[in-house]
């Protein structure tokens, strides 16, 4: 049973990331600014982890370092798309351009590397192995030996979950989407929950682009997000808000990730397997749509 | 009217002048900070740089040749995505469609043989503008018929459609000569464009590209297909209602745009690479999407953008050599250009809002 274990612990791995980067975009989703930029924030978040993790020799200052920095770019971003104004669209394109240059020029004026920068002093993640529970099949592969990040993800999402049954802010959220004259009237300031939403966004996404480059190989390259955070974009418009469907879906294209590993590259190619979590998102996307009038990503 | 008055609509006026010289200004000077400042960060003097540059990219004939050359694919490529974004339909897909087009290129210009140069040009372009326009088209009858978001669903088609271009390279079509990872057997003879001047590539090209913007000029924006794209773009209830079929025109200008992106990307193979290559086009779509922004959706706005781009493109290999900055920084330049003529008007705003508010006007 070992490969189903080497399986279900790499649908966890590559599953994270995804789930992060979708809990970051789902409120920008629910205050309608969704950020199709979340591809950028990871590229980003990936870069400072490694870059802040070789310079100060820590993982958890890499890791603060990076969401402070994180939430003041949020608020930037959001300032920009509330208070300037800014199409919520062209930001996020220019935050995904802007990412993928930024990144390539402070490789090569920092550390004088083109395109990547792998060093044996970058710490990695470090890893939650519960005793006892490693040889236990399914579980162990379900539950032990994943990143800190793994788990902060969980509790993220149970925290979310909480939030958005209980919390008056996930309605003020969902409000400054839907019923924005509403929500001002009664006193709350609707530009704040936007700004909020987007601060949000960018510290989980860049938590979910650190997983991805400290979480495994604690290595950086350029294009190394390899648009995980587009296909997060899609669970998020495939869950429609829904905070327990979100992770579910995210699970589930962590596992179609996983499935690619498992096949033979001598029999397969990479680059034919690297297509089937997009697959596997534009035939939902395409399902999904038949069936339902969903309000469209960008109205302008 | 009394004077006090007069003099307060005056001041305002005022304002509204300056508003509209800044709202103009703010884009170019803070691309401009940007530049100055990533050149000082490198430790080189930032004037006399970004003049070292410009002179590679504008001094000589020879010189705005090799710039434009460069920009030839790109003129193409943001006039696709024009296309897509005047219909209102905001595709993200320029960047695998310039990969199919440079791949089925580059199959026709080394696979098919035995043709005058002009057939055999003819050929590959229209091959290529089939295919990837045919792709697009599909995803606008997805669009148009099933409500399929079209952002999403080209966003996702680029992770397919690029990694499937690269395998193709590597396996049937590859040529295992090459050093470059990923490249095809090169094109014949008959498929590559005649160079119009020597050392810079310059082909005559230049001539389809002139000829398919003045095209695209005239479609957007001179013939009924172009107002009907431009109704359904601005008001589509409007458009609905004069009985417009828009799924019809959705899906055609769609194919348009694929078709374009997909004649860009040929383009590349038979003017200047020769081959297709798994990094012939890295990044070209989202440059094209952003300088088509720029252009705010209009073709003659947007022909400017690609200009400017490509000046600074070649203003920034240059400084890269003499100055040891990245020529990333032609990117991060235009980045900022684009956010900060988003933002302009609503700096502006906040500035004459907070100027009222001080001279008790609010």
């Amino acid at each position: 049973m070992e490969w189903l274990d080497a399986i279900l612990s790499s649908s966890v791995r590559m599953g994270t990331p995804i789930l992060l980067a979708a809990l970051a975009c789902l409120p920008t989703l629910w205050t309608r600014d969704i950020n199709i930029g979340l591809e950028g924030i990871m590229i980003f978040g990936a870069f400072f982890g490694v870059a802040i993790g070789l310079v100060t020799g820590s993982v958890w200052v890499a890791i603060t370092v990076t969401v402070v920095l994180a939430a003041i770019v949020g608020i930037c971003f959001g300032l920009l798309v509330t208070s300037l104004k800014v199409d919520v669209f062209v930001a996020g394109i220019v935050l995904f351009v802007f990412a993928g240059g930024a990144t390539a020029y402070l490789l090569d004026t920092i550390f004088g590397a083109k395109g990547n920068l792998a060093d044996p002093s970058i710490p990695a993640l470090p890893v939650i192995t519960i005793p006892g529970l490693e040889e236990v099949t399914v579980l162990g592969g379900l539950l032990s030996g994943h990143s800190i990040l793994t788990w902060t993800a969980v509790v993220l999402f149970i925290a979310m979950l909480v939030l958005d049954r209980t919390s008056v802010i996930a309605v003020y959220l969902k409000a400054a989407g839907s019923h924005p004259q509403a929500l001002a009237t009664s006193g709350v300031r609707v530009n704040r929950m936007r700004v909020l939403a987007q601060m949000w966004c960018f510290v989980l996404a860049s938590l979910a682009g650190i997983q991805v480059s400290l979480g495994q190989l604690s290595l950086f390259t350029v294009g190394m997000t390899g648009g995980v955070g587009f296909v997060a974009l899609a669970v998020v418009i495939f869950a429609r808000g829904n905070v327990a469907l979100t992770a579910l879906i995210s699970l589930a294209f962590g596992a179609a990730t996983a499935l690619t590993f498992q096949v033979d590259k001598n029999v397969v190619p990479h680059e034919l397997t690297s297509i089937l979590p997009y697959a596997a998102a534009l035939v939902a996307l395409i399902f999904i749509s038949r069936r339902s009038r969903r309000p469209k990503l960008a109205a302008a | 009217m009394t004077t006090q008055t007069l003099e307060r609509t005056t001041r305002v006026r005022g304002h509204g002048q300056i508003a509209r010289v800044a709202r103009v200004l703010i884009a170019p000077v803070a691309g401009l900070l940007v530049a100055v400042a990533l050149i000082q960060a490198g430790g080189f003097q930032p004037v006399p740089t970004i003049l070292v540059g410009l002179e590679y990219a504008l001094g000589s004939i020879d010189a705005i040749a090799r710039t434009l050359a460069w920009g030839l694919p790109l003129y193409v490529a943001t006039l696709g995505v024009v296309v897509g974004f005047r219909t209102g339909l905001f595709t993200v897909g320029a960047e695998g469609q310039i990969y199919v087009g440079a791949l089925v290129g580059a199959v026709s210009g080394a696979f098919i043989g035995g043709m005058l140069p002009i057939a055999h040009q003819a050929v590959s372009l229209a091959l290529a503008a089939l295919v990837a326009g045919a792709l697009s088209a599909g995803l606008g009858w997805l669009a148009a018929h099933w409500n399929v978001d079209i952002v999403l669903s080209s966003l996702l088609a680029n992770y397919i459609l690029v990694p499937v271009c690269i395998f193709l390279a590597n396996g049937p079509f590859n040529d295992p000569a090459a050093e470059a990872p990923g490249a095809t057997i090169p094109i014949l003879p008959s498929a590559e464009f005649a160079g119009l001047l020597p050392r810079t590539q310059m082909t005559w090209g230049i001539l389809l590209v002139v000829g398919l913007a003045t095209l695209v000029w005239w479609v957007l924006e001179r013939s009924i297909a172009g107002y009907r794209w431009r109704m359904i773009g601005e008001a589509p209830g409007f458009a609905a209602a004069t009985g417009v079929n828009i799924g019809r025109w959705q899906i055609l200008a769609m194919a348009g745009s694929g078709a374009l992106c997909g004649v860009a990307g040929a383009f590349l193979v038979l003017a200047t690479q020769g081959r297709f290559t798994s990094e012939i086009a890295v990044g070209l779509g989202w440059i094209a999407i952003m300088l088509a922004l720029m252009g705010r959706s209009r073709p003659l706005l947007a022909i400017v953008w690609v200009t400017v781009y490509s000046v600074m493109q070649a203003a920034s290999r240059r400084i890269e050599q003499v100055a040891d900055v990245p020529s990333d920084i032609a990117l991060l330049v235009i980045c900022t250009i684009l956010i900060a003529a988003a933002a302009a008007p609503g700096i502006v705003q906040l500035v004459t809002d907070v100027g009222r508010k001080r001279h008790g006007m609010a």
